[in-house]
């Protein structure tokens, strides 16, 4: 927020601050390992994605990892389910035998090379997604945009944990959007979701998703946001956000009770 | 029998203004090392033989006076000065004793008085006593937009800047554009960079002892000036002549009545603005006791439209008695009031929601000198301050997606008590020993939590009002010592121990209003700096050129960061998103100065490293603090062109903070996500920026002295980075870059400045 501050105060005092595109000569670490998995309570296939980092300077492609070994495990039931890869070159691999029960704990495992990954996450309890409504703001640059306002009621007791992503017209927005009850225990939730760059238009089609997730998740996405390239202000000391995955990989895997709700911009 | 001796004592001052003069140099001509300083309201004391003397008083820009001394009894002399002269000449010359900075103990010191300053380009012409100090070596710039600054390494919270004593926990106004130091209003500033006197403490780093304006006790005089950005007034005179006198300046901003005459209403409705106001009264009572009132008000004011506001400011209070006991023994009692708060609103859609913080001082202070004998003296007293800070109020309107909420306030006593030898036991030789003992508590009413490993609370005791939750006593031992080589040189060493318990957390870049202090506790312990220094101290040609070289080397204790992801707003456990571990900073500063002449100036270049070892980050190895800088420097010149013109300026250049950049990139939630795998590894563009102004002095007619400074500020208009941001690239969605932000290229300022 302090960059935001500084270049509104500049802007206002001295005309304009001034930015360009330059070059940075970045180090190019070796490919990290990359897993994003998830169980929902809907119905599947769950996917989990595997795939691999690339240097700062390439393109935005990410190459798939196609000869891991993934399981997902219901420790609650004790069902085990052998992942698959219905395409064999996509590296997303299916949970075709899990099913997504709210409080069941489940454990991912994955095998690439010799090396295991684990990961364990417990799915919340449903909390009722009342509506979307939308509202007009203010950024800090005085421009108007249109959040999408979510509205709920938080069940007392700390702990609730949500996480929100956007659809627009069939697109993905990329922004992370998290919110905690540690400040909001119990209160009835009229939440917007300030977009960083990606605007809301009226008469857009919003697919808007809520999901109940547990505390590593809500933690694992509140640190990604200050490190994705759509971030425009990252944190003084950026990091990678602290995963649940155990054995050295990048990402997460969460379980999650899920609603959508798809509605016009107005 | 040894001869009776007797003692002379009494203020020196300005004898036009009556203002007192700090530091000045008092000796007896035919005593050998007798020269003394004048304390910080002007006293000295010097003791001899009874005999017939001459006593010598100089100071820097004063006409040095000479005064038959017939010392056949203590003796009360008053000393007033004669300023030399040419005021245009900016770094201005000093009569004898020129050699003081070969000659004192002292090192580390840097000290600049508000007359030095007034030539020195800054931005919008303000002149800010904050931001010269930066030019001298070893204290930092941190950058533009930040008033914060690095000593020898420290972070901007390991120094103690005092106004009239009291602590302004926030010094700077708009973000840091400008400090809190209204230069109208400020007498003298003084740095100490290492080898703090024993009568400092509480942080780690450095001591920046800011001085007000007594204010004109024979006359009543207005000034005043009119910038791009900010007006100035100011008012001083006698309360009853030579008695007693005040001093009033104040000045605010106006860029926001700019913003006003926009027609575009979301940018109308915003304001940024500041002001602030700086007070001062003394008097006389008797002879032996005067008494001095000081206090200092700002407040800075920012919102954007009806959504967002926030305002923030310091307010300080000093009221002091001095009291002379016996012509050898002086005493200063001081009662301090410092507050810092901040007061955060937004208004968006259902949500009202106010935030309140503040943190409050109350400190009583006893300093005692006594002056022995010539070249003897000993400085004693304590500190006991009060804390009481309040992280958080936050207040919902019912309606509010957030519960209102009160975080505990913690409450400590800061203790210490202090004791120094200022001692010459031989013509070469002069020494500067002391102990500062301080002592910490934590106190009730409160909760008291200890963590887990993984940062979850596990127990707490609850401490009723005034219990001592945890106590911490540190040794601050302190010395310095000055070995005389020749008239002209000299080598000093110095070592000293600060400890520090108040702790500034702050998870951005540079120095926010809503940074959180919160004091030492049974988690958090009090940080602890040891220093030694050694330095070589040269004057070339009859004092007209001054040299130093000084290296430090400095390791830490106790040092805090941040967990990733911490949780720093409103949090009860603030605590557990802390890690601990232990810094280490050293270098080389040299320093040459040119005093005398047309052309005056310095050049100060420092080479130095700072790192940190933080469990828990980086693979728990070393690595380079943000403000790590290899190369760091400043040179300035001042060129008075003619009767009526001077000019100056300043170019300055420092390697770029050591920051955290990404290695590679990776996609997760449909996100391009940045890989990072140090700490710190990598460093900003390298800063520079050379700064030029000119001082039209106008026509002085009976009473009226008026000028215009013309500046540029970044006159070849570099692009210093301020943030570099990793993105996609919004015309490519296949890649991703590196965007650069800048604050500013040129910032032209011309500022009218009057007085009568």
């Amino acid at each position: 927020m302090r960059i935001l501050l500084i270049l509104a105060a500049t802007a206002a005092v001295t005309g304009a601050a001034c930015k360009k595109v330059i070059s940075v000569d970045l180090n190019n670490a070796a490919p990290q390992l990359v897993i994003e998995g998830e169980v929902a309570n809907v119905r599947g296939p769950f996917p989990v994605r595997i795939s691999k980092s690339v240097p700062f300077s390439a393109s935005n492609v990410y190459p798939p990892v196609t000869n891991a070994d993934v399981y997902i495990t219901d420790s609650t039931n004790g069902i085990v389910d052998h992942l698959s890869q219905p395409n064999s070159d996509s590296g997303v691999y299916l949970a075709r035998g899990t099913v997504g029960v709210a409080g069941h704990t489940y454990v991912l495992s994955v095998t690439v090379d010799g090396k295991q990954y684990r990961a364990v996450s417990t799915m919340p309890k449903a909390v009722f997604l009342d509506s979307v409504t939308f509202a007009l703001n203010f950024d800090f640059n005085n421009k108007q945009e249109i959040n999408a306002v979510v509205n709920f009621q938080d069940p007392r007791g700390l702990g609730n944990y949500y996480q929100f992503t956007e659809k627009v017209n069939g697109r993905n927005i990329p922004n992370v959007f998290v919110f905690e009850d540690r400040l909001s225990d119990g209160r009835y939730i009229e939440q917007p979701l300030f977009n960083d760059s990606a605007y809301l238009q009226k008469n857009d089609t919003l697919l808007l998703t809520m999901n109940c997730v547990d505390k590593n998740i809500y933690n694992y996405f509140f640190t990604l946001a200050n490190v994705t390239g759509n971030n425009n202000f990252q944190t003084a000391t950026p990091a990678n956000p602290s995963t649940n995955i155990t054995g050295g990989a990048l990402g997460y895997f969460s379980a999650h009770t899920t609603q959508k709700a798809e509605i016009v911009v107005y | 029998m040894a001869q009776t001796r007797y003692t002379a004592n009494g203020t020196v001052r300005d004898k036009a203004s009556g203002e007192v003069l700090i530091g000045a140099s008092i000796s007896i001509q035919e005593i050998p090392r007798s020269s003394i300083l004048s304390n910080a309201y002007g006293f000295y004391s010097i003791s001899a033989p009874a005999g017939q003397y001459h006593l010598l008083v100089s100071f820097s820009g004063y006409q040095t006076d000479t005064i038959d001394l017939a010392l056949t009894k203590n003796l009360e002399v008053p000393v007033e000065l004669v300023t030399a002269g040419n005021s245009l000449t900016a770094v201005v010359v000093s009569a004898t004793k020129k050699n003081e900075n070969v000659t004192r103990p002292l090192m580390g010191v840097q000290k600049l008085t508000t007359n030095e300053i007034k030539n020195v380009p800054v931005l919008f012409g303000e002149k800010d006593v904050l931001k010269t100090i930066q030019l001298l070596p070893g204290i930092q710039f941190a950058g533009d937009g930040n008033a914060g600054f690095f000593v020898r390494g420290g972070g901007a919270d390991q120094n103690l800047i005092l106004l009239d004593e009291a602590t302004v926990y926030n010094p700077s106004h708009l973000l840091g554009f400008f400090s809190t130091f209204n230069s109208d209003a400020i007498k003298d500033i003084t740095v100490f960079k290492g080898g703090m006197p024993a009568e400092y403490g509480g942080r780690l780093s450095s001591v920046v002892d800011i001085k007000m304006n007594d204010g004109n006790n024979k006359d009543y005089h207005f000034g005043g000036g009119i910038g791009l950005i900010s007006t100035r007034l100011s008012a001083e005179g006698p309360i009853v002549k030579d008695r007693g006198s005040f001093s009033i300046s104040g000045r605010r901003t106006y860029a926001d009545l700019f913003l006003k005459l926009s027609p575009d209403s979301s940018v109308s409705d915003n304001s940024l603005y500041f002001y602030d106001l700086n007070v001062k009264a003394n008097y006389k009572l008797g002879e032996r006791d005067r008494v001095y009132l000081s206090g200092y008000f700002g407040r800075d004011y920012l919102s954007f439209g009806n959504t967002f506001g926030i305002d923030y400011g310091n307010a300080t209070g000093t009221a002091r008695w001095n009291h002379v006991f016996s012509s050898r023994l002086f005493s200063n009692t001081s009662l301090i009031y410092s507050k810092y708060s901040y007061k955060i609103r937004i208004n968006s859609n259902n949500n009202n929601i106010g935030l309140t913080s503040n943190i409050k001082d109350l400190d009583l202070k006893e300093d005692l000198q006594y002056y022995i004998d010539a070249g003897n003296k000993v400085n004693f007293g304590f500190s006991a301050i009060h804390h009481a800070i309040a992280p958080g109020i936050l207040s919902a309107s019912a309606t509010s997606s957030f519960n209102s909420l009160n975080l505990q306030s913690h409450y400590s006593l800061e203790n210490a008590v202090y004791i120094s030898h200022e001692w010459s036991p031989s013509e070469r030789v002069h020494l500067d020993y002391g102990l500062r003992v301080s002592s910490f508590l934590a106190l009730g009413p409160g909760a008291f939590y200890t963590y887990d490993a993984n940062g979850n609370p596990k127990d707490s005791t609850y401490y009723s009002s005034g219990r001592v939750a945890k106590s911490y006593t540190n040794p601050e031992p302190r010395a310095s010592l000055s070995l005389q080589l020749s008239e002209a040189s000299s080598i000093k060493i110095a070592y000293n121990r600060n400890t520090q318990v108040l702790h500034l957390l702050s998870n951005s870049t540079s120095a926010n209003p809503t940074d959180l202090w919160i004091p030492s506790s049974n988690n958090v312990k009090p940080g602890i700096a040891d220093q030694e220094s050694i330095g070589f101290y040269k004057n070339a040609d009859n004092n007209r050129y001054e040299f130093s070289i000084e290296a430090y080397y400095k390791s830490l204790q106790n040092q805090i960061d941040y967990k990733n992801g911490a949780q720093l707003i409103a949090n009860t456990n603030v605590e557990s998103q802390l890690l601990f571990g232990k810094g280490r900073a050293y270098g080389l500063e040299l320093f040459a100065k040119k005093k005398v002449g047309r052309l005056t100036g310095w050049i100060s270049y420092t080479l130095s490293r700072t790192e940190l070892q933080i469990d828990g980050i980086n693979q728990d190895k070393w690595y380079p603090a943000k403000q790590d800088r290899t190369h760091d420097i400043a040179i300035v010149g001042i060129y008075p062109a003619g009767p009526k013109w001077t000019l100056s300026a300043t170019w300055v250049y420092y390697t770029g903070n050591a920051v955290t950049f990404p290695s590679g990139k990776y996609q997760v939630d449909n996100q391009t996500a940045f890989y990072y795998t140090e700490r710190n590894g990598y460093r900003m563009p390298a800063y520079h920026r050379m700064d030029v102004a000119a001082t039209l002095q106008g026509k002085k007619r009976k009473k009226w002295e008026s000028s215009w400074t013309f500046s540029i500020y970044n006159l070849y208009g570099r692009e210093n980075a301020y943030s570099i941001v990793f993105q996609n690239d919004p015309g490519d969605p296949t890649k991703t870059q590196a965007l650069q932000y800048a604050l500013f290229r040129f910032v032209p300022a011309v500022t009218y400045n009057f007085k009568f």
